[in-house]
């Protein structure tokens, strides 16, 4: 079976204190010519497989290049070196509520964003009443409220609820497995896993050694851009560990 | 070049839906925030009309530079310029202004321009019926003058489409890259409503001025929308400049997208 994720020798290169940024004020008075402009590589030559149903995490310290390489596979950035292929459609739970608008009722948002995501309005109308059920009572009673109403727990619950009934064969989670309240952290869980046993691939960027070993099998562990280490779950989270208690 | 832009067309046709959505959604909001929306619409050009037809027919006296009925006239291009503009201002803020979107969604980026040239666009149609209320109004009291030319304007609508989707996509990523842009584009634009046959025709410009006026874009566009109200001959030449002139930028605009668009996406 092919690959649903195929990263080969993938690199971007950022530029330090936001130099892409100047203002013209800056390129006529300082000129625009040939500051050393200072860059890093997000990522270098970062290239793995995945193949359909795996559940892959994503450990490394900050900065290595965990959210980047999630950006590059939801297509939300281009890479400057190699090339990463994605077969079938992924639902990011990146920016929960990215696709919500504060002035609109939760109604409304619910069909814009999930129309943001691909859905026909056929599609959200089934899956209307589902939403909202696992968004909870307390969203359930408020869906004509303008959406900048709702406290922000309630609208990561209902962008949460959204998303993850998106029939997307990605699920690319950063940091955002459980949102809400304890009560509503379970259900996160519970539908998680859910997801996992229906065949999904999962991709997990997290902190969290539970989380982690929970639902991910194989690990990837990123160090300063680079992929250090590809191999089971526990493995790769001792290494990580044994080299951050070894920087400490 | 004309790869790219076959490319985005595909990407953006294959979105159709989600582009109606995201249209749908602004012009819900703009409705929907304010109770007269509506009449927001076309109170604004109106009120400028007003201002220019007092000020250039009251005080300058000077009812030659423009066809007869002028008020007619400066309705026309004042609601085809507050469209230009609009788009113009907003295409340029278009990526930065949804930034948490174009974060975290994966779809052809042309959308977020292509949307405001549309819904600003739309506004732009819904506004036409004070055009045609003048219009019969005028026709009504025998001053006015309807004829078969009209089927330009439908022509006019189209130029100005692709003409401001070409700016759009040209402005959206360097206001990203260099925040001065949008104040530029603001002075351009001001400049821009004196050096466009608005509050004038092309006749009332000194020859050496008729030239420059002609690769004005909007020169075209505004001379398709006029060409069914006013007795006056048909300047093919300006429309077919104005045509080659849109189409050029329109080019230049998707390359410079697509050319920008990774280092738009780190900057966002």
């Amino acid at each position: 079976m092919k690959p649903v994720i195929e990263a080969r020798g993938l690199g971007v290169e950022f530029y330090r204190s936001r130099r892409r940024k100047r203002s013209l004020r800056e390129m006529v008075f300082k000129g625009h010519t040939g500051a050393p402009i200072d860059t890093f590589w997000a990522l270098k030559d970062v290239s793995f497989d995945v193949r359909p149903g795996e559940a892959v995490g994503i450990v490394g310290a900050n900065g290595g290049g965990k959210s980047t390489l999630l950006k590059m596979i939801a297509g939300v950035l281009i890479p400057d070196e190699g090339r990463v292929t994605v077969r079938g459609g992924v639902a990011p739970l990146i920016e929960l509520t990215g696709g919500f608008l504060g002035e609109l009722t939760a109604r409304d948002n619910v069909y814009l964003a999930a129309g943001l995501h691909g859905l026909r309005k056929r599609d959200i109308d089934e899956r209307y009443d589902e939403i909202v059920d696992f968004a909870g009572p307390q969203v359930a009673a408020a869906m004509d409220m303008p959406f900048r109403h709702f406290s922000s727990g309630m609208q990561v619950r209902l962008a949460f609820a959204l998303i993850t009934t998106l029939d997307e064969p990605i699920v690319l989670v950063d940091e955002v497995l459980a949102v809400g309240d304890r009560a509503f952290r379970e259900r996160c869980y519970v539908r998680m896993e859910n997801m996992l046993s229906g065949g999904r691939t999962l991709f997990l960027v997290s902190h969290s050694e539970g989380d982690l070993r929970r639902f991910a099998e194989r690990g990837l562990y990123l160090s300063s851009g680079s992929l250090i280490a590809d191999g089971p779950i526990d493995e790769v989270i001792s290494q990580y560990n044994a080299d951050a208690d070894a920087a400490s | 070049m004309t790869v790219n832009i076959a490319r985005q067309t595909r990407g953006l046709y294959r979105r159709r839906q989600l582009l109606w959505t995201l249209v749908r959604r602004d012009l819900h909001v703009r409705y929907a925030s304010s109770p007269i929306g509506y009449l927001w619409t076309i109170i604004d050009p109106l009120a400028m009309a007003a201002i220019y037809f007092v000020v250039f027919t009251v005080i300058f006296k000077a009812r030659s530079v423009g066809y007869q009925p002028y008020v007619l006239f400066i309705v026309i291009g004042v609601l085809a310029w507050q469209w230009f503009q609009l788009s113009v201002t907003e295409t340029a803020r278009a990526l930065i202004a949804e930034a948490r979107l174009v974060r975290s969604t994966n779809m052809p980026r042309e959308l977020w321009v292509v949307r405001v040239v549309l819904a600003k666009g739309i506004e732009f149609v819904l506004s036409l019926p004070v055009l045609a209320g003048f219009a019969i109004y005028f026709v009504a009291v025998g001053q006015g003058h309807v004829n078969s030319k009209l089927v330009w304007f439908p022509v006019g609508l189209v130029l100005q489409f692709l003409l401001q989707v070409g700016l759009g996509l040209l402005l959206a990523p360097i206001t990203v890259l260099f925040t001065d842009t949008s104040r530029i584009v603001r002075i351009a634009l001001r400049m821009g409503f004196y050096a466009t046959p608005i509050i004038y025709g092309v006749h009332a410009a000194p020859e050496s001025l008729r030239t420059i006026l002609a690769f004005n874009p909007m020169s075209g566009v505004l001379e398709a929308y006029r060409a069914g109200f006013f007795p006056a001959e048909l300047n093919h030449r300006a429309i077919v400049l104005s045509a080659i002139v849109s189409g050029v930028l329109l080019l230049v605009g998707s390359y410079v997208f697509s050319r920008l668009e990774p280092a738009v996406l780190k900057e966002i």
